[in-house]
């Protein structure tokens, strides 16, 4: 058998490089809005419904809201939520509206939006993920402003960006294992954590860059912190660490006590586990938590170019009120000022959103060198 | 040709090549007429080429060029890392040591079953198989709970023996153990599919010269199946580089940081740095071009050589075992019981738990039920269950049935170019998932038949991810069936394709069936493309696994994967039944 492995290489390369000169550059993103977004007749529509509902209050826009949205019949969403079955369980038992659920990490749903728009196919009608996505979104101008009073209660963190409003929160806290770690015992600060007591017993995940920025933010900048000190005690931390990835399989090791402390859990998954009995918690029985308690917003944003606008507008006033018992049970916090709140009186600290949105690589890096350069000093 | 038999140095090579005769009849006979074969021919290499080349195309655009035209800052993005090095060196030493693992464990495993007597034949290769169908999470997790040096339950138990905590899977060693053995299961199908297609007349005919058992298998039975041994090692080379689960559960914990990290870190904050991970996914697409033409260039080498289905008849039949018959059986319950029945137990386990501590009895007291029936209660469950089950079989009937002709293209033909379609086929394993489902997305968004939001298009995925596989599988079967089976057939006056139908699939079907079995059992848990091209109605288990994950719910997620494996074994053993019944049978 005669073989050239020459020749397949070659012309592998060259039919490679021919069929993607003719599908133009792949990876470009929407910018100024693919295919005519905001003339398009679906972008039209909904601008003219999105703004006639904004324009109206109380009791009217209720009436007309759920009319129209009955009428609609259907609505898209596209989520990174993963509790969305459950509210699209509320929603669908009080509106007469079927819900078609796309679901998926963050980074896909963003991904998924923003090529369907740049090829002029609209198949979302609201955006419900975390703050870093809808930022994206809302920076490449898919998303339409929404106004009620309902946006007026939510807390201020929640409602930076006219785009999109924060529905629930996500809280960055210190957990422990309570048979690990006895009562008395708990850490009290994220410099004790730093301390040779400590060594091993620490755990933190691998991608919490945004944990990491704010933190950064929070000692630098209101604590007075050089930039040097706070990378030698970030260090520190991380040379008392084992690193997990994805804060699920963080939580599980945590009540198995492969590790004493997470720097880093959410506090849902702490509070989910210690509702199933888990030897795990996040709050000392006497004293305070560890703080500052990094806090992300999740939030929703109405689709420029919903075809069902009505719904859309009708799923976020749900959201913001019976879903937020949705949230609650869920362990989650809710994002409406003056409900129940598991942090009332903690000193909370966001993530700088703006910061991640400009430079993700310096501080992905950062981060990224800190535990690699911890480790390293085992 | 018995009367060198009685040399121990004549190897099979010698024993099968035709004395004399014409070198290479066929090479003449190649025209371009407008036959069907042409059709169907020109028909698989258009489709495979396609398959390929979307992905492909789409990952070298956006890594050589942006907006400007040709642009190579990508590659500094990707490389410029100062410890790459160091990240390179664990990459081959972990995959190394993978593939040295899986082959050892897979091959042995394979020739047990296909060419002994050992017992409970089914049951032994349902389960040699598990590995494969739990989740890699699963299966890892699994693994911390037993041999952490912290919390390990096999560390407990054998602390009085040997001391404490004898087993760190937190090491580049444990790494090596989970990945090994859960790519056992490719190495395992590709030379069950192997064996079966092999003539025990040859061995037989050494073992009566007078060779031992070891030269035999040394000089007789390896060589005769390396075609398998070159496809497993090219395979699972590949996946152990590109795979990143193992090394972040296990070697991030103590800063073992590997090639794929890199691909993660890129691909994890806005904008995604598709550039960077592509110039890292070319080096990877460098191994894999330079081992398929390795790969052809060895297994070519006298192409009869590994053709032990010939015109003569031939019952595959089991090997007693002798006096090793308790050392072996010995030997697989030890090996079952350390790798698919420890991990089970684990994974069980914890789905009976609400959440997860060492045995005690007071663990035992909680157990309860209540993971299985959240996971019964799922809305979409059911639905998601019909969708995977359909394309899972979907997509391995059409890699399978693609593959096979492939595979006579690039074995047997010998048409101009058929190097480069095996290459093709082999790409998909090198494109990260999720940059498979943005260039999927991206074509049939365009595409003028309403594809996109359909269950096709992640149809379409699955057969391209799922292609490299396929091939393997295929034209390992096929290096092994003799041209002269098809010449016979095309002077009686057999067209191709009747040929190809009635003679050539029914003696490939252990490469078909094997090769169906691992579509069918991976494509249940693929995720990474099926996230971005799923569509409302069309969700997968897999969706449904990673949203328990992402919930917190790992003992929800535990009970899938039990389900998973009962739901699969069965499956498998139904498509192996059947696999059985056609083209070469035992005793």
């Amino acid at each position: 058998m005669r073989n050239r492995p020459l020749v397949p290489l070659v012309s592998l390369a060259a039919v490679a490089l021919m069929t993607s000169a003719c599908g133009g550059s792949p990876t470009a993103t929407a910018e100024g809005g693919g295919g005519g977004r905001d003339s398009s007749a679906e972008a039209v529509a909904a601008a003219e419904t999105y703004d006639r509902l904004n324009g109206l209050s109380g009791q009217e826009r209720t009436d007309e809201l759920v009319a129209c949205a009955e009428e609609e019949g259907e609505l898209n969403v596209y989520t990174s939520n993963t509790d969305m079955e459950k509210l699209i369980d509320g929603f669908t038992d009080e509106y007469d509206i079927e819900v078609n659920n796309y679901r998926a990490n963050s980074e896909s749903v963003l991904q998924r939006i923003l090529q369907e728009d740049e090829a002029g196919y609209y198949g979302a009608d609201v955006l419900e993920t975390n703050a870093l996505e809808l930022g994206v979104a809302s920076d490449e101008g898919l998303l339409h402003p929404y106004e009620s009073e309902l946006r007026d209660s939510v807390r201020e963190e929640g409602r930076e960006d006219e785009n999109w409003t924060a529905t629930r929160f996500n809280a960055f806290v210190v957990g422990w294992n309570t048979d690990l770690v006895p009562p008395g015992e708990e850490p009290t600060s994220f410099e004790e954590l730093a301390e040779p007591q400590w060594k091993g017993k620490v755990s933190l995940e691998v991608g919490d860059v945004d944990w990491f920025t704010a933190l950064h933010d929070y000692y630098v900048e209101e604590q007075g912190m050089s930039e040097d000190e706070f990378t030698e005690f970030m260090t520190r931390l991380a040379s008392n660490s084992q690193v997990a990835k994805g804060h699920t399989t963080q939580g599980e090791l945590l009540s198995a006590g492969q590790f004493a402390v997470t720097a880093s859990s959410y506090s849902h998954t702490i509070d989910k586990a210690a509702a199933g009995g888990a030897p795990v918690a996040w709050r000392p029985a006497n004293g305070e938590p560890v703080q500052p308690i990094v806090v992300r917003p999740n939030g929703i944003g109405l689709v420029k170019t919903a075809t069902n606008p009505c719904a859309a507008t009708l799923f976020v006033d749900y959201e913001l009120t019976g879903g937020q018992e949705v949230f609650a049970e869920a362990f989650r916090i809710g994002a409406i000022e003056g409900g129940e709140d598991p942090l009332e009186g903690l000193e909370v600290f966001p993530v700088p959103e703006e910061k991640l949105l400009e430079d993700p690589d310096t501080w992905n890096k950062a981060y990224e060198d800190v535990v690699a350069n911890g480790q390293a000093l085992d | 040709m018995t009367a060198n038999l009685a040399d121990p140095a004549v190897t099979p090579e010698e024993l099968r090549r035709p004395a004399d005769g014409p070198p290479e009849p066929r090479a003449a006979r190649w025209r371009w007429p407008l036959t069907p074969k042409m059709f169907i021919v020109a028909g698989v290499a258009a489709a495979i080429g396609y398959l390929a080349l979307v992905p492909l195309g789409y990952l070298i655009w956006g890594t050589f060029f942006d907006a400007q035209g040709l642009d190579l800052g990508s590659f500094e993005r990707a490389y410029g890392d100062g410890r790459m090095g160091e990240l390179w060196g664990n990459s081959l030493a972990f995959a190394g040591g993978a593939a040295l693992l899986s082959i050892t464990v897979g091959t042995t495993l394979a020739y047990l079953n296909v060419r002994t007597a050992v017992p409970f034949k089914a049951l032994f290769f349902a389960a040699s198989i598990v590995p494969l169908i739990v989740p890699g999470i699963l299966y890892t997790v699994s693994w911390i709970f037993l041999a952490s040096p912290q919390i390990g339950l096999l560390n407990a138990f054998l602390e009085p023996i040997l001391g404490t905590a004898p087993f760190n899977i937190f090491t580049i060693w444990g790494m090596i153990w989970v990945e090994g053995l859960h790519s056992s299961p490719i190495v395992f199908l590709l030379m069950v599919a192997a064996f079966r297609s092999m003539d025990p007349s040859l061995e037989e005919s050494a073992l009566m010269s007078g060779a031992t058992r070891l030269q035999t298998l040394r000089k007789v039975t390896l060589p005769l199946v390396r075609p398998a041994l070159l496809s497993s090692i090219l395979v699972i080379l590949i996946t152990s580089l590109e795979s990143f689960e193992v090394p972040a559960l296990l070697g991030l914990q103590n800063g073992i940081y590997v090639f794929t990290s890199r691909i993660y870190f890129v691909l994890r904050s806005y904008p995604q740095d598709l550039g960077a991970a592509g110039a890292l996914a070319v080096s990877l697409l460098a191994v894999a071009v330079i081992g398929v033409a390795v790969t052809r260039l060895l297994a070519g080498k006298g192409s009869k050589t590994y053709q032990t289905v010939t015109g003569k008849g031939f019952r595959p039949r089991p090997l007693d075992l002798g006096k090793w018959k308790p050392v072996v059986g010995v030997g697989i319950l030890f090996y079952f019981f350390v790798t698919v029945v420890g991990p089970l137990l684990v994974l069980l386990y914890a789905a009976l738990l609400p959440f997860y501590q060492a045995p005690s009895w007071e663990a035992i007291s909680s157990f309860t039920l209540d993971n299985f029936a959240q996971v019964f209660e799922m809305n979409s469950a059911a639905r998601a269950l019909k969708n995977s089950l359909i394309l899972g079989i979907g997509a391995a009937t059409i890699v399978m049935g693609l593959m096979a002709i492939a595979a006579w293209i690039s074995v047997r033909s010998t048409i101009p170019g058929r190097g480069i379609v095996e290459q093709l086929s082999f790409v998909p394993l090198v494109i990260p998932g999720i940059v498979l489902g943005l260039s999927i997305s991206f074509v049939y968004l365009r595409f003028p038949l309403p594809i996109y939001g359909t269950i096709l298009i992640l149809l379409i995925a699955y057969c391209t991810k799922y292609m490299p596989y396929g091939m393997r599988y295929a034209s390992t079967s096929m290096t092994q069936i003799s041209s002269e089976l098809e010449e016979s057939a095309m002077v009686s006056g057999a067209s191709w394709w009747t040929t190809f139908r009635r003679v050539l699939l029914p003696l490939l079907s252990p490469g078909i069936t094997a090769g169906f079995i691992y579509i069918l059992v991976v494509s249940f848990r693929e995720l990474s493309s099926s996230i971005l091209l799923y569509s409302p109605g069309n969700e997968v288990l897999s969706i449904l696994i990673w949203e328990q994950f992402e919930n917190g719910s790992f003992n929800v997620l535990a009970a899938i994967g039990v389900l998973m494996v009962l739901a699969l074994m069965f499956m498998v053993t139904v498509a192996y039944k059947l696999g059985a019944k056609v083209g070469l049978r035992e005793d």
